[in-house]
C-alpha cells in the first residue's frame, strides 16, 4: 500500500520533469511548480507517515504523545511549501514579462539572451 | 634621460631615513647577541584552541640570518632612498618593503611551523607587490603573478609537508621535528612529505625546475632584487632544509634529491648566464646558481659541510647585495644595463667602481675577502665528501663561472674605452654610493676580524650538525702556494671570461629549446586555465533549461542508486505502518491522478486544474498523516495559487504546438521518477531515526512552552533557518520589484465583468479572513496555525480584494506598501532575537514573561514578536506578487 504512495510522488515527479522540458513557458514554470510540490512529497515522506496523530501535546499531559507524527519533516516542508509558492509567482511573473518583451511564450526564442561564444575564452557581448 | 635631472642626484631624502628602523634593529641583534646566550626563546598565546601559539625560537642559524635581513635592510632603505627619489609612489614600495622585512623575520624567528607558514606566505604576497612596483608595465606584472603564482603554489605544499610532518611528530615545533630524525625515518608517509617539502623549498629558492621566476622577478626596483632576490628571501628553501638538515641527513633519498636538484641547478644556471645580455639578470642567473651550490652542500653528508653552507651562503650575501646595487647604479647613471655598450664607466663612476671590483674580489674567492674563506670551506667540504664525478666537474665549472661573472660586473663594464655617448655620465647620489661600498667592505672585514663574526657562523653551523666537529673557519693554505682549487677555479674562469661572447653566440643557437623548458610549461598552463575555465563553464553553465534538468535527473538516478546499492538493495515489502490506510491510498490517487492527467493537457486552465489536483491531494496526504498545520498551508496555497494563476492566464495567451523531442522528454522524465521511486522505497526499507523528532517532543513544552512541536520548531529550535526562510522571500519580492513598478498609476478600474453579490461581501469578507488570520496566529503555538498558514490566509483576503476591487484598493488595505511591509516583517523576526543576546544568551533564545492576570497567568513571549514577523513578511512579500500579476492582467486588458 505504501508503494503506491511512493509511486503517485514519483509520477509527480516525472511530470513535472517532463512539462519542466517543454518549449511552452507557461507549461515550463507550472512544471517546475509540480516538481517542486513532488519534491516536498518526497521530504514529507521521509518522515514516514507512520501516524496519524498530529504532533500535538495533549492539554490534560505534558508528555508527548507515543506515535506522534515526525515534526520535523512537517517543519521543513511548511517553509518548502510558502518558499515554493513564492518561486512560481516570481516565475509567473517574469515569464508574463518575457513573453510581451519578447512577443513569444517560445523557451528556445528567449536564447536571444545568450548568443553562440566565438572567443575560446571571453563570453560573448550582448547587443543592446 | 634621467643622468641629466639635476634632483635626481639630490641628497638621500625621506626614504632613506627609513633605514634608521632596520639599523635599531640590527643595533639591539648585535647587542643582544653579545649580552644573552643563544637559544632565545619564548612563546604567545594565539589561538589556544588549535594549539597555535606564537611560538619563536632563535639559535645560531636564524641569528645569522637575522644579522642579513636587519643589516643588509639597513642598506637597502637607504639605497632605495637615493634609487627611487622623486619615484611616484615610492611610499607603498617602502611600506611593503617593511611588511617584508618583518615577514622574514617571522619566518626565521619562528618556532612553530603554521607560523612559519604564515610567515613564508606572506614573504611570497609582500614580493608580488614588490616586483610588480611598475604596474604599468605589462612585463612587470607578468614577471609579478609569475613570482607568486610559483611561490604560493609551492607554500601550498609546503603546508601540507608541515602537516604530514605533525602528524608523524605531533608536535608542531621546527626545532622538536629536526631532532625527531629516527622517528620521521621509519614512517611510510615520510616520502610524500620530503617531496612536498622539496616542492616548497625549490619553487622559494628557484631550483630546478622552478628556476625561471627569479631572473624574470628583475624586472622589480633595484633595492627589492638587492633584498629578495639575492640576500634574504630565495634564501629562505635553504635556511629551511638547513634546519631540517640534521633529521634527514643519513637519508639516501635526501642526499640523492639535493645533490641532484642542486648540481643541476648550479650547472644549468651558470649556463644560462652566458646567455644573457642585462647585467641584473646575469647576476640572477648567479644567484640562481649559487642556491644550486648551497642546496648540494646541504646535501652531503658529512659534517664539514655545514660549515660550507653557512660560510658561502654569508659571503654570497655580502658580495651579491653590491652587486645588484651596482648594477642599479650603472642603470641608474647611463639609463642601460646591457653589456653591450657597457664599457669604460670607471673614469665616470669611480665610486660605483671600487665597490664593484671589492664585492667582485669576494665573488670571485680571491684573497682578502670572506669569498675566499667560504670557497675554501667549501673546498674542503667536497673533498671531505664522496661525489660522484660528474658533480665534482660540474661544481668547478660552476665556480669557474662566478669568476667569469665577478669579471663581468667589476671589470668588463669599467675598463676599455668608454661609448661616446656616456660622456655626460655622472656618479650617482651618495645615498647609492655607500650602500655598496658599505657592504663589500663588511666583506672584506669579515676576514681581518674573524673573532666578530666566526664563533657565530660555527655555532650555526653545530645547529645543522649537532654535535659534531664543524672545523674551522681558516684557509687551508696560503694563496700561491700550490696548484689548488682556487688556482684552477680562477684560471678558468679568466679563460670563459674571454671567450664569454664566443660561448654567448654559441648558446643563442640553441634558443629555440626554450620552448621546452619549465618556463613554457608554465606559460601553457596558465594561458590553458581560462580555457578549460571556459570551456567548463559552457558545458555546464549553457543557459539550456533542458540541459540541466538533464544533469539534475542524471544526478538524482545516480543518488538513488548509490544509496540503494550501499544500503543493500532494500524493498519496503513489510513496511508495518503502511497496512490499511486507505486513506493514504485515496490521497494518493488524487495525486497519480492530477499528474498524469497534467502532460497531456494542451489547455492552459486544464492544466492549472490538473496541478491543482496534485496540490489537494498533497494536502489530503498531510492531514491523513498527521500534520495538520502543512495542510492547512498546501490548501491556502493552492487556492491562491489557482486564483492568482487564472488571473495571469490571459497573459500568456493561446496555448502553440511546438515541434519537441517528446519521445525524450518523456524518457527522461521517466527515469527522473524511476530515480525518486527507487530512492524512496529504499529509505521506506530502512528503519527510521526518530531520536531528532523524539528530542523536539520532549523539549517543546519544559523549554518553548508550546505544546505545538512543528510551530516551535519554526518559531524557537530552528528559528535561525526560518529566519533565513523570510529573508530569502523579501528577497524574491525584491527581485521583483522592477516587475512590481507602475502598480499606482496604472490603475483604470475594473474592466472584468463585475460580481455584484461579491462586491457586496468582498469588504466583510477580507476583515472576516483578516480576523481569522490573527486567531491563527495567536493560537499557534499550542494549536495548529501558526505566522506562515495566518499570512495565506490573509494574503487570500488581498487577493479577493484586489479581483473585486483590483489591485490599487486591496494595496490601500495593506497596512504599508507590500514589499515595506514585508522588510519590516523581516526586520521585527530579526528584533526579536535581541532581547536574548541581551540577557547573554544566544541570538534568538526566546524569552517568556508570565503576566498575573486573573486566576491563570498571561504568558507573553518573544516568540509571539517573531511569528508576527514571519506573518508580515510572508503577507507582505506574495501579497506583492499577487498584485503585481492582477495588476499586469488589468494593463493588458
Amino acid at each position: 500500500m505504501i508503494l503506491w504512495v511512493l509511486m503517485a510522488v514519483s509520477i509527480a515527479v516525472a511530470a513535472g520533469v517532463y512539462l519542466a522540458l517543454s518549449r511552452d513557458l507557461f507549461r515550463v514554470v507550472v512544471g517546475l511548480a509540480l516538481l517542486g510540490a513532488a519534491v516536498n512529497l518526497v521530504v514529507f515522506a521521509a518522515g514516514r507517515m507512520a501516524s496519524r496523530t498530529p504532533p500535538l501535546l495533549a492539554a490534560a499531559s505534558d508528555a508527548p504523545a507515543a506515535a506522534a507524527a515526525d515534526p520535523l519533516a512537517q517543519a521543513l516542508v511548511l517553509t518548502a511549501i510558502v518558499i515554493s509558492f513564492a518561486l512560481l509567482c516570481f516565475a509567473l511573473v517574469l515569464g508574463a514579462r518575457l513573453r510581451r518583451v519578447s512577443g513569444s511564450d517560445d523557451v528556445r526564442a528567449q536564447r536571444a539572451a545568450e548568443p553562440a561564444a566565438v572567443d575560446p575564452v571571453k563570453p560573448p557581448e550582448l547587443e543592446d | 634621460m634621467r643622468s641629466d635631472d639635476p634632483e635626481a642626484r639630490s641628497g638621500p631624502v625621506s626614504g632613506s631615513w627609513l633605514a634608521v628602523l632596520p639599523l635599531g634593529l640590527f643595533a639591539a641583534l648585535v647587542w643582544g647577541l653579545a649580552a644573552v646566550p643563544l637559544p632565545w626563546h619564548g612563546t604567545v598565546s594565539w589561538v589556544p584552541s588549535l594549539g597555535v601559539n606564537l611560538d619563536w625560537r632563535v639559535d645560531a642559524l636564524p641569528a645569522q640570518f637575522l644579522l642579513l635581513i636587519t643589516g643588509i635592510g639597513t642598506v637597502v632603505f637607504l639605497y632605495a632612498g637615493g634609487y627611487l627619489a622623486h619615484t611616484p609612489r615610492a611610499g607603498r614600495l617602502y611600506g611593503v618593503l617593511l611588511l617584508f622585512m618583518a615577514a622574514m623575520i617571522g619566518v626565521v624567528s619562528a618556532d612553530h611551523l603554521l607560523v612559519l607558514f604564515l610567515c613564508w606566505e606572506l614573504t611570497s604576497l609582500t614580493s608580488f607587490f614588490l616586483v610588480g612596483f611598475k604596474h604599468t608595465d605589462a612585463a612587470a606584472r607578468a614577471s609579478a603573478r609569475q613570482a607568486l603564482f610559483v611561490t604560493l603554489g609551492g607554500g601550498l605544499a609546503l603546508l601540507a609537508a608541515f602537516i604530514l610532518f605533525h602528524q608523524i611528530t605531533g608536535s608542531w615545533s621546527l626545532h622538536t621535528i629536526a631532532a625527531s630524525g629516527p622517528l620521521l625515518a621509519a614512517d611510510p608517509r615520510l616520502p610524500a612529505a620530503l617531496a612536498l617539502l622539496f616542492i616548497g623549498c625549490f619553487t622559494k629558492s628557484a631550483q630546478f625546475p622552478f628556476h625561471f621566476w627569479l631572473p624574470n622577478a628583475m624586472s622589480a626596483p633595484t633595492p627589492v632584487s638587492a633584498y629578495l632576490h639575492s640576500a634574504t628571501m630565495v634564501k629562505l628553501g635553504i635556511y629551511l632544509l638547513a634546519r631540517l638538515d640534521p633529521a634527514f641527513n643519513d637519508l639516501l633519498i635526501w642526499e640523492a634529491v639535493l645533490v641532484g636538484v642542486g648540481t643541476l641547478t648550479a650547472v644549468w644556471a651558470a649556463v644560462l648566464a652566458l646567455r644573457e645580455r642585462d647585467l641584473k639578470r646575469i647576476l640572477a642567473r648567479s644567484t640562481v646558481s649559487a642556491l644550486g651550490t648551497l642546496t648540494l652542500l646541504i646535501g652531503l653528508p658529512n659534517d664539514g659541510a655545514a660549515l660550507a653552507v653557512i660560510a658561502f651562503l654569508f659571503a654570497h650575501a655580502l658580495y651579491k647585495a653590491p652587486l645588484f646595487f651596482v648594477a642599479g647604479n650603472i642603470d641608474h647613471a647611463t639609463g642601460t644595463r646591457s653589456i653591450d655598450h657597457l664599457m669604460g664607466l670607471r673614469r665616470r663612476m669611480p665610486w660605483t667602481t671600487v665597490a664593484a671590483v671589492l664585492a667582485g674580489l669576494s665573488m670571485a674567492g680571491l684573497p682578502l675577502s670572506f669569498g675566499y674563506v667560504a670557497k675554501d670551506v667549501v673546498g674542503a667540504a667536497k673533498s671531505g665528501a664522496d661525489l660522484v664525478v660528474v658533480v665534482s666537474y660540474g661544481l668547478l665549472f660552476v665556480n669557474a663561472m662566478a669568476v667569469a661573472v665577478a669579471a663581468v660586473a667589476a671589470i668588463r663594464v669599467f675598463w676599455g674605452p668608454m661609448s661616446p655617448s656616456f660622456e655626460k655620465v655622472r656618479e650617482v647620489s651618495w645615498a647609492m654610493r655607500l650602500p655598496p661600498l658599505l657592504i663589500a667592505l663588511a666583506g672584506l672585514e669579515f676576514e681581518f676580524l674573524p673573532r666578530f663574526i666566526d664563533p657565530l657562523l660555527i655555532q650555526a653551523a653545530q645547529v645543522m650538525a649537532p654535535g659534531a666537529d664543524v672545523g674551522r673557519l681558516a684557509v687551508s693554505h696560503p694563496f700561491g702556494s700550490g696548484f689548488t682549487a682556487v688556482e684552477v677555479t680562477l684560471a678558468i674562469g679568466v679563460v670563459l671570461f674571454m671567450f664569454w661572447e664566443r660561448l654567448h653566440r654559441w648558446l643563442g643557437r640553441l634558443a629555440h629549446l626554450d620552448r621546452f623548458g619549465p618556463a613554457a610549461v608554465f606559460d601553457a598552463l596558465l594561458g590553458g586555465l581560462p580555457r578549460v575555465a571556459a570551456w567548463h563553464t559552457r558545458t555546464l553553465q549553457h543557459g539550456a533549461l533542458d540541459g540541466y534538468l538533464r544533469l539534475t535527473v542524471a544526478a538524482l538516478l545516480a543518488l538513488g542508486a548509490a544509496g540503494w546499492w550501499v544500503a543493500g538493495f532494500p524493498w519496503p515489502s513489510t513496511y508495518p505502518a503502511g497496512a490499511g490506510r486507505w486513506d493514504l491510498v485515496a490521497a494518493a490517487t488524487l495525486i497519480a491522478a492530477g499528474a498524469v492527467a497534467a502532460p497531456f493537457l494542451r489547455d492552459r486552465l486544464a492544466l492549472l486544474m490538473a496541478v491543482g489536483l496534485v496540490g489537494y491531494g498533497s494536502a489530503a496526504l498531510f492531514l491523513f498523516a498527521g500534520a495538520p498545520d502543512v495542510a492547512f498551508t498546501q490548501f491556502a496555497v493552492e487556492t491562491a495559487l489557482v486564483v492568482v494563476a487564472s488571473a495571469v492566464l490571459p497573459r500568456y495567451g493561446r496555448a502553440l504546438r511546438y515541434a519537441e523531442p517528446w519521445v525524450r522528454n518523456a524518457l527522461l522524465a521517466a527515469a527522473a521518477g524511476f530515480g525518486t521511486f527507487v530512492l524512496l522505497a529504499g529509505m521506506f526499507a530502512l528503519p527510521t531515526d526518530t531520536s531528532l523528532a523524539g528530542w523536539f517532543a520532549a523539549h517543546s513544552l519544559p523549554e518553548a512552552h508550546g505544546r505545538n512541536v512543528v510551530n516551535v520548531i519554526l518559531v524557537d529550535f530552528r528559528a535561525l533557518d526560518t529566519l533565513g526562510e523570510i529573508t530569502v522571500v523579501l528577497f524574491s519580492a525584491l527581485a521583483a520589484w522592477p516587475l512590481l513598478r507602475g502598480l499606482g498609476h496604472r490603475e483604470r478600474g475594473v474592466t472584468t465583468p463585475r460580481a455584484v453579490m461579491l462586491e457586496r461581501v468582498a469588504g466583510a469578507a477580507y476583515w472576516i479572513m483578516l480576523a481569522a488570520a490573527a486567531w491563527l496566529l495567536l493560537r499557534g503555538h499550542n494549536a495548529p496555525g501558526g505566522g506562515f498558514i495566518a499570512a495565506l490566509v490573509a494574503v487570500a483576503a488581498t487577493a479577493l480584494i484586489a479581483i473585486v476591487y483590483g489591485p490599487l484598493p486591496a494595496r490601500r488595505r495593506l497596512p504599508l506598501r507590500p514589499v515595506t511591509l514585508a522588510a519590516m516583517g523581516v526586520l521585527l523576526a530579526l528584533l526579536s532575537g535581541l532581547p536574548g543576546v541581551v540577557t547573554g544568551q544566544p541570538f534568538l533564545t526566546h524569552l517568556w514573561w508570565t503576566v498575573p492576570l486573573g486566576g491563570a497567568g498571561f504568558k507573553l513571549s518573544t516568540v509571539l514578536l517573531f511569528d508576527l514577523g514571519v506573518f508580515f513578511a510572508v503577507w507582505g512579500a506574495l501579497a506583492a506578487y499577487v498584485l503585481a500579476l492582477l495588476n499586469d492582467r488589468e494593463e493588458g486588458t
